[in-house]
C-alpha cells in the first residue's frame, strides 16, 4: 500500500505543520481569563503576566480624565474591587453597571493597568 | 395577534410531529397513501409557521407594544425599514424567522425534487421537518416571540441605534437563512444511509442547498465584517471573536464540502468523507446557534446565559451521535472506489484543499472553546486571543488560495508537466518579479511579500488560462471575443463560476494582507483650527456642532482633509446619543479609495478641543470589492443551465469537454 502511506505521511505533515502553528500561535496570545475574585487570590502568582479579567464595573467609580486620555474606574465581582487604570480610546459599550472584561497588567501597587477594554454589550445588542 | 402567531406555532407544531411520523411510514412504502399526507402536512406547516411570522410582523409595524418583542426592539419613531428588521433583530425573534425559512426551504426541498426516490426524499423531508420540530418547541417553550407583558407601555425601547445601518438590516437574516440550509443537505445524506440509497442521487439534491448555504453564509459574514467595520469604530473587521467564528467555521467545511462534492461527482471518490463533511456543515451550524445564544464564552455579542443552552447542546449531541454512528454501520457499503493514484494531481490537490480547510475550522473551533477546555481541565481559564487565530491562519488561507490556482493547471488524474510549465510559467515569473519590486520599493514584513506574489499568482493563473479558453472557444466557434467569453460562462458555469470565486478570494486575501500589516495609527488632540499629519494626509479640525433630532443628540465634528497638499474634502465622524440608550453609538468617518482608508474616529471632546483617532488603512476596499465579486460567482455557480444533467440514477457525471485533457 505504498500509495496510502504517500497520502498518509502527506497528511501527517500538514497535521504537523497547523499544529506547529497553533503551538506558537498560542505561545504567543494565550492568556489567563479570571474573575476579579480569582484574581485576588492569584495576585502574586501571576505579577506581571498579560491577563484578563472579568467583572462589573462599579456604579460611581468611573472618572476620566480628558486631559490625558485617562480613565479610571473600579471592577467588581463577588466582595472584590479592583481599581483600574485605561488609555485611550474609551469602546462606546462601556458603561457604569455593565459588564466587561480588562486585558492587561497587574501593578505592584494594586491598579489594573488595562491596554484594552472589552465591555460586553447588552444581551440584547446584536442579533447573532 | 399574539395569540394568533402563539396558537398557530403549536398547531404547526402538532403538524411536524405528525409529518415526522407519516414521511418515515412513507418511506417504508408499505402504505402509499401516507406519501401524499405527510406531503400536505408539510405544506401546512411551512403555512402555519408563515402566518405566525406574519403575526410577529404585523405586530412591529403596527406598534403593538404588549408584546413583549416588540417593546423591546421598536420605538414609535422607528422607520417601517427597521421596524420589520426587528423581526431577527432579537432572539426569540431570529429563532422564529430560522424557523420559518426552514420551512420553506423543506418545501421547496420537496416540490423540487419530485424525481428522486420516493424513500430518499420522504426520509430527507421528515428529518428537515424534525429539526423544523425542535425549534418550534423552542418557540413554544423558552422562546416565546409572543410573550405578553402585563401592562402595555407606550413607547417601545427602541432599536439600538448600532443596528440601524442597512448592513444590520441583510446581515442576520442572511446568515439564518444560510445556517437553517445545512440542514437540507444533512436531512439528504442521512436519508440516503436509512434507505441504503447510497449512490449519487443524494448528493445532486444535496449539492444546490450546500452551495446555497455556503453563499449565504458566506455573503452574510462579509457583510458582518462591513458592517464592524464602519459601525463598530476600532478599525478592524475581523476580531475572531466566538459568534464570529461561529459562523466561519461552518463555511469553511461546507467549502470542503462542495469541493469534495465534485470529487465524489467526478471521479467517484471521497463518497464517507463527504457525508461526514456535510454533517459536520450542519453540526457546526446548530453548535455556532449554540455558543451565540448560551453565554458560556465570554463573548462581546454573546447573549447572555438563557435557558436555550442546553436544548442546543442535547440536539447537537443527537445529531452527531446519531450521524456518525450511522454513517459507521453502513460504512462498508457507502465508501468510493477508486483511489487517488499520484501525488500531483487535481485529485490530491482536492483532498489538500479539504484537510487544509477541515484543519483551520478544527483549529478555530479548539481555539474559540478553550477556556472551556482548560477549565475542566485545569480549573483555570485560559483564552487565546486574535494573534493566535491570526498566526494560525494567516498561512492556512494563503496555502489554500494559492492551490486554488495552481489546480487550474493540474490534470485530474496526473498533472502534465507540459501543460503545467506552460500555463504557469508566466504567472510564476511574474509573481516572483512582483517580490522582487515590493521588496526594492521598501516593504519588509515578509507574510506581506509572500502573500502578494501569490495572490497575483492566482489571479494571473486563473485569468491566463480563462483567456486561454476563450481564445479556443473563439477559434472553433468561429466567433467573436465577447460571444466567446459569455459562451464560456454558460457552458460551464460551474467552472468559470467558481474561478470568479477563486479570484474573488484572492481579492480579499490582498485586501486583508494590507490592512493586517501596513495599518498606521494615530491619536491626536487637537483645538479648532489645528492639524494633524499621517503619512501624507493632513487633516485640520474646523470645529464640532451638537443638535437634536427626533431622538437622538448628535455630536459632528467636521475636519477638512488634504492629500499631499491637495484639498480633498470634509470628513464628518459622529458620536450618537440615543435617549433610549445610555450608550454612545460612533459614527466613524471614511474616505475610500481602491488604495486605502482614511478612517476618523471621534473619540472625546471638551471646551478646549476634541480628541481623535485616526487611521490608514491600506487597501480595504479591496476586500469589499472581493465580497461583491465573491457573490457574481457563487450566482454564476448556482444558475441553473437550461438542460441540467440530473442524475438519479448513479451514474457519474460525464467530464466536461473544456477541462484540461489528460496526457
Amino acid at each position: 500500500m505504498l500509495r496510502q502511506r504517500k497520502f498518509l505521511i502527506s497528511g501527517f505533515i500538514i497535521f504537523l505543520a497547523i499544529g506547529y502553528l497553533g503551538f506558537v500561535g498560542f505561545q504567543s496570545s494565550a492568556t489567563y481569563y479570571f474573575t476579579v475574585s480569582e484574581l485576588a487570590e492569584q495576585k502574586s502568582a501571576i505579577h506581571d503576566q498579560n491577563v484578563r479579567v472579568y467583572g462589573q464595573v462599579a456604579p460611581g467609580s468611573v472618572e476620566q480624565e480628558t486631559a490625558g486620555n485617562l480613565l479610571r474606574f473600579t471592577v467588581v465581582h463577588g466582595e472584590e474591587n479592583l481599581p483600574v487604570l485605561y488609555q485611550g480610546v474609551v469602546p462606546d459599550s462601556f458603561r457604569a453597571g455593565g459588564d466587561i472584561v480588562v486585558e492587561g497588567k497587574l501593578n505592584s501597587d494594586g491598579i489594573f493597568q488595562a491596554h484594552t477594554l472589552m465591555p460586553k454589550c447588552p444581551s440584547r445588542y446584536v442579533p447573532e | 395577534m399574539a395569540d394568533i402567531g402563539y396558537f398557530a406555532l403549536l398547531l404547526a407544531l402538532v403538524g411536524s410531529i405528525y409529518s415526522v411520523i407519516t414521511f418515515i411510514v412513507a418511506a417504508k412504502g408499505k402504505h402509499p397513501a401516507w406519501n401524499r399526507s405527510a406531503r400536505i402536512s408539510l405544506l401546512a406547516v411551512c403555512g402555519l409557521v408563515s402566518i405566525s411570522v406574519a403575526a410577529l410582523v404585523y405586530a412591529l409595524v403596527t406598534h403593538d407594544f404588549q408584546i413583549e418583542y416588540v417593546t423591546s426592539y421598536t420605538s414609535r419613531d422607528l422607520s417601517l425599514g427597521y421596524r420589520l428588521s426587528a423581526l431577527w433583530a432579537g432572539n426569540n425573534g431570529s429563532l422564529l424567522f430560522w424557523a420559518w425559512v426552514l420551512s420553506v426551504f423543506a418545501t421547496v426541498a420537496l416540490l423540487t425534487k419530485r424525481h428522486l426516490s420516493r424513500e430518499l426524499l420522504s426520509y430527507a423531508s421528515s428529518i428537515i421537518i424534525a429539526t423544523e420540530a425542535f425549534f418550534l418547541i423552542l418557540l413554544l417553550t423558552v422562546s416565546n416571540p409572543f410573550q405578553k407583558l402585563l401592562s402595555i407601555p407606550l413607547d417601545g425601547m427602541g432599536l439600538n441605534p448600532m443596528l440601524e445601518n442597512p448592513a444590520m438590516i441583510l446581515h442576520p437574516p442572511v446568515i439564518l437563512a444560510g445556517y437553517a440550509g445545512f440542514t437540507i443537505p444533512f436531512a439528504f445524506a442521512i436519508a440516503a444511509l436509512l434507505s441504503w440509497k447510497l449512490g449519487d442521487g443524494w448528493l445532486t439534491a444535496a449539492r444546490k442547498w450546500m452551495l446555497l448555504s455556503w453563499l449565504l453564509l458566506g455573503v452574510g459574514n462579509i457583510i458582518g465584517a462591513w458592517w464592524a467595520y464602519v459601525e463598530l469604530g476600532w478599525g478592524g473587521y475581523w476580531a475572531w471573536d466566538p459568534v464570529e467564528n461561529a459562523g466561519l467555521m461552518p463555511w469553511l467545511v461546507a467549502t470542503a464540502s462542495l469541493h469534495s462534492m465534485i470529487m465524489q461527482r467526478r471521479r467517484r471518490m471521497f463518497k464517507v468523507w463527504n457525508m461526514v463533511l456535510v454533517v459536520m456543515a450542519f453540526s457546526l451550524a446548530i453548535f455556532g446557534t449554540f455558543l451565540t445564544r448560551s453565554g458560556i464564552i465570554g463573548s462581546v455579542h454573546a447573549y447572555s446565559e438563557s435557558a436555550l443552552g442546553p436544548f442546543f447542546l442535547l440536539f447537537l449531541a443527537l445529531v452527531l451521535c446519531g450521524s456518525l454512528g450511522l454513517i459507521y454501520h453502513r460504512y462498508d457499503k457507502v465508501k468510493g472506489e477508486i483511489e487517488t493514484e499520484s501525488l500531483i494531481s487535481r485529485d490530491s490537490i482536492f483532498l489538500l484543499n479539504n484537510l487544509l480547510l477541515v484543519g483551520s475550522a478544527f483549529i478555530i473551533f479548539l481555539g474559540t472553546i478553550f477556556p472551556v477546555i482548560s477549565e475542566a481541565l485545569s480549573g483555570v481559564k485560559i483564552g487565546v486571543g486574535e494573534s493566535f487565530f491570526n498566526y494560525v491562519n494567516g498561512p492556512i488561507f494563503l496555502a489554500i488560495i494559492f492551490l486554488a490556482g495552481v489546480c487550474t493547471v493540474i490534470g485530474w488524474r496526473r498533472a502534465s508537466m507540459k501543460v503545467l510549465l506552460n500555463r504557469s510559467l508566466g504567472p510564476l515569473v511574474s509573481a516572483l518579479v512582483l517580490a522582487a519590486v515590493l521588496f526594492f520599493l521598501g516593504i519588509r514584513e515578509w507574510p506581506a511579500l509572500i502573500a502578494f506574489p501569490v495572490c497575483w499568482f492566482v489571479i494571473s493563473t486563473l485569468l491566463y488560462g480563462w483567456f486561454h479558453d476563450i481564445r479556443t472557444n473563439r477559434r472553433t466557434k468561429e466567433v467573436n471575443y465577447l460571444k466567446a467569453f459569455w459562451n464560456s460562462i454558460g457552458e460551464n458555469r460551474i467552472r468559470y463560476g467558481a474561478c470568479i470565486v477563486h479570484l474573488a478570494m484572492a481579492l480579499i486575501a490582498i485586501g486583508v494582507t494590507g490592512s493586517s500589516f501596513f495599518e498606521v495609527e494615530k491619536e491626536a488632540r487637537l483645538k479648532a483650527g489645528e492639524s494633524m499629519a499621517i503619512q501624507h494626509y493632513v487633516l485640520t479640525y474646523e470645529d464640532i456642532k451638537h443638535y437634536q433630532t427626533q431622538s437622538t443628540m448628535v455630536v459632528r465634528a467636521t475636519l477638512s482633509v488634504s492629500n499631499n497638499g491637495k484639498f480633498v474634502g470634509k470628513l464628518t465622524p459622529e458620536k450618537y446619543f440615543h435617549q433610549n440608550f445610555q450608550q454612545p453609538v460612533t459614527e466613524v468617518a471614511i474616505r475610500s479609495t481602491l488604495r486605502e482608508d482614511l478612517y476618523v474616529i471621534l473619540a472625546g471632546w471638551n471646551k478646549e478641543g476634541a480628541v481623535f483617532k485616526v487611521l490608514v488603512n491600506p487597501l480595504v476596499s479591496w476586500i469589499w470589492l472581493g465580497g461583491g465579486i465573491f457573490l457574481l460567482g457563487g450566482l454564476i455557480v448556482f444558475w441553473p443551465k437550461r438542460r441540467e444533467i440530473t442524475s438519479n440514477n448513479d451514474e457519474p457525471i460525464p467530464e466536461s469537454k473544456e477541462e484540461v485533457p489528460d496526457r
